[in-house]
């Protein structure tokens, strides 16, 4: 076990946070953002055919949900590795800490 | 005719449940962890499927659709609402549980609050919510058998519960995970070749997603020439405000559902966690992302080729359903002309019908029938292991017995789930609601109770055991007060009705949690470094201030 320093160690939970709360702001406003106004956001998307607001809750919505999570964790693991977390070291340590009442 | 489909129908489900035995004998558990977390091994495509499975019940499968053409745009709350809660999942709780390394959600409660009082409670409202929803997990099950095999819904029910106590009591979460892959694979399959099909039938193109949103417009045309609101018009079927709160409180019991955040601990680490929770949603969203465009193809097909049509010369599908009283045609002004207004369809028969109308064949048919049973028994097997867990090791183990053998706990184990099974099975023959009704309870629930104490036990140090005691019991009463105010009050705030209760349960709940736990005793220094080692991957450990490097 090192000592890690404690700016390095708090860097990386903000790093982290930093992403989450932009993915969250990006799936309130695709969600209750869109809704809240779907009133004025009837305008025809094109090609697909839809009124815009009903895209958004058919199809648009759900696709930036799943856009999201991938990138999430594509990002994650690219955090990971730059503090130089190794999964496979992960995965020991967490098979060992299995609480086993 | 009539025979064939019934021959075909039969085949289909019997090859797909020996199957779901097959997978579950080949599994059988052998230890404690086996059970309950299938060793903890599962790699994350297979569990996003099997949480997909796992996930996508009979209200999913059989209701969804028919939900949606019938409200059209307010419909849409119920596909927003259940696929974005999984952002909430795997952003702020998933990672985070798996880390803590506990069985289930009573167990991470109990634990990271200090209270065995917290545990019981969360406990209860586990087997409470998780009972509710499978009730109507068993109910449909009988619907389908039973118009399947041509048997009374009764009797499919009891088939029903004879096959799911079978393989959940035996299996455990191993064979349940792997069954649970099989299932998904089964059901994604049976929803999208009638909606294909229906896709290249209306328009020419195989891909639904890109095809439908023509018919959509078009539908709104063909209304507004009827006089009808359009089709895609917003808040015709509830208020805005009753849209978000069914939106959010979707999401939240998303988040706080047991049996779907037990599924995060049977990967290996939290990077695993948040990878399943990103193949899982998009398992998810193929069936989600058609729901919508399988509504517009059924209402297209009644609005062009039912509607209009002189009463006496219906299609033939029309007398089948007809005669279970899940569709009424009455003709109430006497013109012999059928209109939309004189058609009284159930929800839950859209999904089941439309091969049907669509003149898909039998093997469709078939197919439709073997996909609704994988996903009624797939959800109703995960939520048999989250009442059996919450039994037999968070009270039986954890409160009762705490000197219990590992054997002792395993056959505990199975005698919950097949009780538990029974008891479903008794009260599915007459349930007391519909099925999205029951679900929607179910999820108002969760986010009433488990949502906010996971949250605020994942990312606030200072909440501690009376506050979330008070908080889960309050959020329990406002919730619970809330539906019944609707449902025999005529209450409601700004329109929201009973399936909205849980923003009101999830926000009494926060806040009787953060006044409560500033009132009472900080946690110990050790729960609190607990906590905020919960924000590191396992390779870093939180003690005493400083953070350590395995």
């Amino acid at each position: 076990m090192k000592k890690i320093d404690k700016s390095v160690a708090d860097a990386y939970y903000r790093e982290k946070n930093k992403y989450i709360l932009l993915f969250l702001s990006i799936w309130f406003v695709v969600s209750f953002g869109v809704v809240l106004f779907a009133d004025s956001l009837q305008f025809e998307v094109p090609i697909l055919g839809f009124p815009f607001h009903y895209f958004m809750g058919a199809q648009g919505s759900i696709l930036t949900f799943i856009i999201l999570l991938f990138i999430n964790a594509k990002v994650s693991d690219r955090i990971d590795q730059k503090y130089g977390i190794d999964e496979s070291a992960n995965e020991q340590i967490s098979y060992g800490k299995t609480v086993d009442h | 005719m009539e025979n064939s489909q019934f021959i075909v129908s039969l085949t289909l489900i019997l090859i797909t449940f020996g199957i779901y035995i097959g997978i579950a004998i080949y599994n059988k558990a052998r230890q404690t962890s086996d059970f309950y977390v299938a060793s903890r091994g599962v790699p994350p495509v297979f569990n996003g499927m099997a949480i997909g499975a796992d996930w996508m019940s009979a209200a999913s499968f059989i209701g969804m659709a028919g939900t949606v053409m019938l409200l059209g745009y307010d419909g849409l709350a119920y596909i927003m609402g259940w696929t974005g809660g999984y952002l909430l999942l795997t952003f702020l709780l998933a990672p985070q549980l798996r880390k803590y390394g506990r069985y289930t959600v009573p167990e991470f409660i109990g634990d990271r609050y200090n209270s065995h009082t917290a545990r019981v409670i969360a406990a209860i409202c586990t087997i409470i919510i998780s009972f509710t929803y499978s009730v109507g997990q068993l109910s449909g099950s009988g619907v389908v058998i039973g118009r399947l095999l041509e048997v009374d819904a009764r009797i499919g029910t009891l088939i029903g519960v004879v096959l799911i106590a079978f393989y959940a009591a035996f299996g455990g979460m191993k064979g349940i995970t792997w069954t649970q892959v099989a299932q998904y694979i089964i059901l994604i399959t049976a929803y999208l070749i009638p909606v294909i099909f229906m896709s290249l039938q209306i328009t020419n193109n195989p891909l639904p997603w890109l095809s439908y949103g023509q018919v959509v417009s078009e539908l709104g045309e063909i209304d507004r020439q009827l006089g009808l609101s359009e089709y895609f018009a917003p808040f015709e079927n509830g208020s805005r405000w009753q849209f978000m709160a069914l939106m959010f409180t979707l999401m939240a019991g998303t988040a706080g559902l047991p049996h779907v955040i037990v599924r995060f601990y049977t990967v290996s680490t939290m990077k695993a966690a948040r990878w399943s929770g990103a193949w899982a949603l998009l398992f998810i969203g193929l069936l989600y992302l058609s729901a919508p465009a399988y509504a517009a193809f059924s209402r297209f097909i009644l609005m062009t080729n039912v509607v209009g049509q002189p009463i006496d010369d219906l299609p033939a599908w029309t007398e089948t359903w007809l005669n279970t009283n899940l569709l009424q045609i009455a003709d109430t002004n006497n013109d012999g002309i059928l209109q939309w207004n004189e058609i009284m369809i159930s929800n839950d028969i859209v999904v089941m019908a439309t091969p049907e109308i669509a003149n898909l064949g039998v093997f469709v048919i078939g197919l439709m029938a073997a996909g609704a049973m994988a996903a009624a028994l797939s959800t109703a097997g995960g939520l048999m292991i989250a009442i059996s867990s919450s039994f037999a090791h968070d009270i039986y183990y954890r409160v009762l017995r705490p000197n219990a053998t590992d054997t002792n706990r395993l056959a505990v184990g199975r005698i919950t789930i097949v009780a538990a099974t029974v008891l479903a099975g008794i009260i599915a023959l007459d349930p007391p609601g519909a099925i999205t009704q029951i679900v929607a309870w179910a999820f108002a629930l969760a986010s009433g109770t488990f949502f906010p104490a996971l949250l605020l036990g994942v990312w606030w140090r200072r909440a501690n055991g009376p506050g979330v005691i008070a908080g889960m019991l309050v959020g329990l009463t406002v919730t619970l007060a809330y539906i019944f105010a609707v449902r025999f009050g005529g209450f409601s705030i700004a329109g929201i009705i009973d399936t909205g209760a849980g923003i009101f349960g999830a926000a009494s709940a926060i806040i009787t949690i953060v006044v409560v736990s500033l009132m009472t005793k900080t946690p110990s220094q050790e729960v609190q470094d607990e906590v905020k080692d919960l924000r590191y991957p396992e390779q870093m450990t939180y003690k005493n201030g400083d953070v350590w490097m395995k």
